[in-house]
């Protein structure tokens, strides 16, 4: 019963799913409403595991003097910090825990209840994810030096297309080329990578068919580890 | 030649480095012509007749702001600007404090009135599985409204949303990534009679041209397409905000393209000294 159950379960949603979706009833509707909400649950619950799981994680290396042990201390302290920020501004605005909410401005910089809350975020999350997207433009350049050899027509094709859209999708190409880059820029991107674009769709989805299929009729078992 | 293929790369960043703060500084900025896909985003917009519903959705993150945040800007200016009324929601969680800074900021200049003209539903976990109960009905999603804790029922513009989509007029997505325009066009575009247009990271504009322009209306590809469709905005827009974001906008596109001029002279040096080292008799 440890296999049929799950696989009961998950052909009749998954039938009962693909039923509301190509079926314009109300109860059609209904039972793919309640299901998605099931979903979601699932989802939060999933949120929770991820936090249990990253806290027992961090405590065992923090208890066996790991080399990472400092960067786990602060981990935890963001994580619980950020944590109890929100829920006391949560209760402060719903509850008014330290009186009135209305009009109350914390005074960082950010406006209304959730001031405190937004200023941490604008000082610190915004600036360092910020920065580690912009590393990309060094290593890309290093990369671009190192890796980007036209070692084949593949890649000699590879190495041409990148350039035109480099070039195209910035004003100064134009520039340098009388209108060229963009022109080809419009032409690569329309008909060569659209149709590509669609072809892989096509395929990508025939292939998530596929597999949902398999899942549904029960033929495909892996999720439980089989 | 040999000493050159050995370059510390520590070079090949100060030398980035050094052309992005110089071309900064110096401040040239310059007009872009607009693109068809841009062209067409604004046009949905201004076809919209005053008091439409529109379904805003910001789906990204501070890592991919410097691209999505001045076309999120945009919109809102655009929207209020044509008397548009605007619910906005999130389906990534790092979205929320941009919604609430910049409806605050710009908001207040259109003297539109929250819960009537625009409303603030936050963000909703469950990523494409979110999306699918947010077009069933947006009163299940959101029982209430994120900023004052409003139920559904009590906010004026929510009243006029329906279940499946109805009373809303246009779909508008700023999206970083999964979930996004791919996850929205499969909710909403295959099952509900809403028009949909997006702003998109450079990663995926090139997804977008597939759909282009029969699930998806038009688009905005990147920084270039934020500062095309910026262009178009300011000139609607009497704000001086849009002007300020237009121009920095496009200083930024000068220093991208001189970046990329520099990226494309490393590829070329790169290979020459590839075929040299070939060539050269071991």
């Amino acid at each position: 019963m440890k296999r049929e159950i799950p696989i009961a379960l998950t052909v009749l949603c998954g039938l009962a799913i693909v039923w509301s979706f190509f079926t314009p009833s109300p109860y059609a509707d209904a039972v793919n409403s309640e299901l998605n909400t099931w979903a979601l649950v699932f989802f939060s619950v999933a949120f929770l595991l991820g936090i249990g799981n990253l806290v027992r994680i961090s405590l065992k290396q923090i208890a066996a003097g790991h080399a990472d042990a400092v960067f786990k201390v602060v981990l935890l302290v963001v994580l619980f910090g950020y944590l109890g920020v929100g829920l006391l501004e949560i209760h402060q605005q719903r509850l008014g825990l330290f009186g009135s909410s209305e009009g109350r401005v914390v005074g960082l910089g950010g406006h209304g209840e959730r001031a405190l809350r937004d200023w941490i975020y604008r000082k610190s999350f915004v600036p360092l994810q910020a920065t580690m997207f912009s590393l990309l433009a060094f290593y890309i350049a290093s990369a671009a030096f190192r890796a980007f050899r036209a070692r084949s027509l593949e890649s000699t094709l590879l190495l041409a297309a990148g350039t035109i859209v480099m070039l195209g999708q910035v004003p100064l190409g134009d520039q340098l080329t009388g209108g060229l880059a963009s022109r080809a820029l419009a032409f690569l991107m329309v008909h060569v990578n659209g149709a590509g674009q669609t072809a892989i769709i096509i395929g990508a989805t025939l292939g998530v068919l596929a597999t949902g299929l398999r899942i549904v009729l029960g033929i495909e078992r892996s999720y439980l580890s089989d | 030649m040999a000493t050159l293929g050995d370059l510390d790369r520590r070079w090949i960043f100060l030398a980035m480095g050094l052309l992005v703060v110089g071309m900064y500084a110096a401040g040239v900025k310059a007009d872009l012509p607009s693109s068809p896909y841009v062209d067409s985003f604004y046009r949905t917009v201004e076809e919209l007749p005053p008091r439409s519903i529109v379904l805003l959705s910001a789906d990204f993150d501070p890592a991919s702001a410097a691209e999505l945040l001045p076309m999120y800007t945009g919109v809102i200016h655009h929207l209020l600007a044509r008397k548009l009324r605007i619910v906005n929601t999130a389906t990534w969680p790092a979205a929320p404090p941009y919604i609430r800074q910049e409806f605050a900021r710009i908001a207040p200049l259109y003297g539109a009135v929250y819960g009537e003209d625009w409303v603030e539903l936050g963000f909703k976990p469950g990523d494409d599985v979110a999306m699918g109960i947010i077009a069933q009905s947006l009163q299940n999603a959101f029982p209430t409204e994120s900023r004052d804790g409003r139920s559904y029922a009590d906010v004026p513009l929510l009243r006029e949303v329906g279940a499946g989509m109805q009373g809303i007029d246009l779909l508008v997505t700023m999206s970083a990534g999964y979930p996004g325009i791919l996850e929205w066009i499969a909710q909403v575009g295959g099952r509900y009679d809403v028009p949909i247009v997006c702003g998109t990271t450079a990663v995926q504009t090139p997804d977008i041209f597939a759909f282009y322009p029969r699930q998806v209306r038009g688009f905005l590809g990147a920084a270039t397409g934020a500062t095309q469709y910026l262009q178009l905005v300011d000139e609607v827009t009497t704000d001086a905000g849009v002007t300020a974001i237009k121009e920095e906008n496009q200083r930024r596109m000068q220093v991208q393209s001189w970046g990329h001029v520099l990226i494309i002279g490393l590829i070329v040096l790169g290979n020459v000294i590839y075929f040299r080292g070939k060539r050269a008799p071991r």
